[in-house]
């Protein structure tokens, strides 16, 4: 019955949708993130060739995730995405060591952007479960987080295969949105 | 053992230097049974030479049958291995890709197994997008000639990408298209030059493309894009400056009405006959009609049957002209250069059978009592030739014929005497 309501209820009130924009080098885990947020729900969506863009309902707010990236090229065409974007996940592989230095400066393009103003940033630290995995506060140094003036930001380590963090990261984010 | 001497005496015949019966009569009793024995033992070789002969014959039969059935299951477990080789790539394209270079079915350069990926026989269209999606130095050159594969002449951008992204499953990481529509946009300028001021122009575009492919069509974006705002997320993409609103309101559309197909994995549908082709082209015909005209038509040659359509993307042919009894020649025609012409040998007014789709879509036999076609040069016009000759020639049952007749002929000239 409680189901029954909440279904009648969510018609009448349908929640608010809120854009992210999910970020990150080739094989930092995005996909992954994306599909184990929607685990365990019923998928009926016919596919579509295109981006990967996932619908997440959790708390009362609806995410699209948008899976973005490639060259600078095409950055421009991305910020007619970016004026309806209130939140940025940054999704980073913490066992590339040799490519820390690209992520950050994508990082940094990415919220040069003047329409990501007003963006918070979520970044998951994700492969954790590597050996080689570099831990939360060496990755916060060296993504250059410190310096950033006027941002929310927060760093969830997350081990995406397993699904672990994945939440906490999400709570963060609808925990910053629903202040607004 | 005794000798009976009348064998070698015949006395009807005259007595000549070849006989072989021929006695001189001046020999001595010794000469003459030394002779008797000569001849006796030469008849005795004589025998076991043609018994050698007979057994040798048998001997080359039973090779013969021998190198054909090892050469069969050899064939056998070869393709047994490529069925192998598909499955493995379907489940895991890397490892199937090893297992079919490690079996010597697959050559590891960028080429084959860009083709092998292109004709898709057997293969998931989804593996093939990941593989082609891959980050790797190698996998970005087999993309490049995966591209390189696909003909793009006199299709607009959006037919262009409609063929495109038939031929595999687009994954959906956004570096991932990145790579595969940079590639596409090089290659698409290759085929059409001018008509893109720059290849990243073409390339920013293709991009954009799929991203209102994805907006338009894809359930999980609520806030679906008006055409104004596609032109304005456009701006300033041609090297700075904006495309005509024209080009990007007729891309709205077509994408709008008409979504990007989800590929599908090699079926039965005729696609799949023409992905491997001896050879494709385009090519003028002259219609059968009494109405002459040269009507352009791309040609695919596969199966022993010569195909025709109207553009590159059609999955449908306009006309199939079976080969089967037919011969081909070099002609002269007053109004176009290079022509060859089909015909039928020795003809007294038949038909060729063909048939052809009528704009209606019914479907009609064929009407030339010979195909005149012309080939844009003489080389393509000789490539034609031999390769239309050649797919005459290869028959599945010629190669047995011809083993056949060897030794219908072999035993014939044996039993002359």
């Amino acid at each position: 019955m409680g189901s029954y309501y909440s279904l009648i209820f969510s018609r009448l009130f349908p929640k608010k949708q809120i854009t992210l924009l999910m970020v990150g080098l080739d094989a930092a885990g995005k996909t992954t993130v994306l599909y184990k947020l929607k685990l365990g729900e019923v998928v009926t969506t016919i596919p579509t060739i295109g981006f990967n863009v996932e619908t997440v309902e959790y708390k009362n707010i609806s995410f699209a995730v948008w899976d973005v990236g490639g060259q600078s090229k095409i950055r421009g065409l991305w910020k007619y995405y970016y004026q309806h974007t209130e939140g940025l996940i940054f999704v980073v592989d913490s066992s590339d060591h040799d490519r820390i230095e690209t992520a950050a400066e994508e990082l940094k393009a990415m919220l040069a952007e003047d329409e990501m103003r007003d963006a918070v940033l979520l970044v998951l630290a994700n492969k954790q479960d590597l050996p080689k995995a570099m831990p939360v506060h060496e990755l916060t140094d060296r993504l250059g987080l410190h310096t950033l003036r006027g941002r929310q930001w927060f760093v969830q380590a997350t081990c995406a295969v397993q699904g672990s963090g994945l939440y906490e990261g999400l709570d963060w984010l609808s925990d910053q949105l629903s202040r607004r | 053992m005794t000798f009976d001497s009348d064998t070698y005496m015949p006395k009807s015949k005259a007595p000549k230097m070849e006989d072989l019966d021929y006695i001189p009569a001046d020999l001595s009793p010794e000469e003459r049974s030394e002779l008797e024995e000569i001849r006796r033992r030469k008849g005795a070789l004589l025998l076991e030479i043609q018994r050698l002969k007979e057994e040798l014959r048998e001997a080359i039969i039973e090779v013969e049958g021998l190198e054909s059935s090892t050469e069969g299951s050899k064939t056998l477990q070869k393709s047994r291995h490529v069925a192998m080789g598909r499955k493995k790539f379907n489940m895991d394209p890397k490892k199937g890709i090893v297992f079919l270079v490690e079996n010597e079915l697959l050559r590891h350069t960028p080429e084959d197994i860009a083709q092998f990926l292109y004709k898709g026989e057997g293969l998931n269209k989804t593996a093939i997008g990941d593989y082609l999606g891959e980050r790797d130095d190698f996998n970005i050159k087999v993309l490049q000639a995966f591209v390189d594969l696909h003909e793009f002449t006199d299709l607009n951008l959006v037919q262009a990408l409609r063929q495109f992204l038939w031929s595999f499953r687009l994954p959906g990481e956004a570096q991932k298209i990145d790579r595969m529509m940079e590639a596409f946009a090089q290659r698409y300028c290759h085929c059409n030059p001018g008509v893109f001021q720059s290849t990243d122009t073409c390339y920013v575009l293709s991009f954009s493309i799929i991203m209102l492919n994805t907006s338009l069509h894809n359930p999980n974006v609520r806030d679906k894009p008006t055409v104004e705002r596609f032109i304005s997320m456009n701006r300033g993409i041609n090297d700075g400056g904006d495309l005509p609103e024209e080009l990007l309101r007729n891309l709205y559309d077509s994408i709008k009405n008409e979504p990007f197909k989800i590929p599908e994995d090699d079926g039965n549908d005729l696609t799949h006959t023409f992905f491997n082709p001896d050879r494709e082209g385009w090519l003028l015909k002259l219609a059968g009609g009494r109405v002459k005209t040269w009507k352009r038509r791309w040609f695919i040659l596969t199966d022993n049957c010569l195909y025709y359509f109207e553009y590159t993307t059609d999955k449908e042919p306009r006309g199939i002209i079976p080969l089967e009894n037919l011969s081909i020649r070099e002609v002269e025609d007053p109004r176009k250069p290079n022509c060859f012409e089909l015909y039928i040998p020795n003809n007294r007014g038949q038909l060729i059978k063909a048939c052809k789709t009528e704009a209606d879509g019914r479907v009609v036999e064929g009407n030339h009592m010979v195909y005149r076609i012309s080939a844009p040069t003489p080389e393509e016009k000789d490539e034609w030739i031999h390769s239309i000759k050649s797919a005459v020639s290869v028959d599945p049952f010629y190669e047995m014929l011809a083993a056949r007749k060897k030794r219908i002929s072999l035993k014939k000239k044996e039993e002359q005497p």
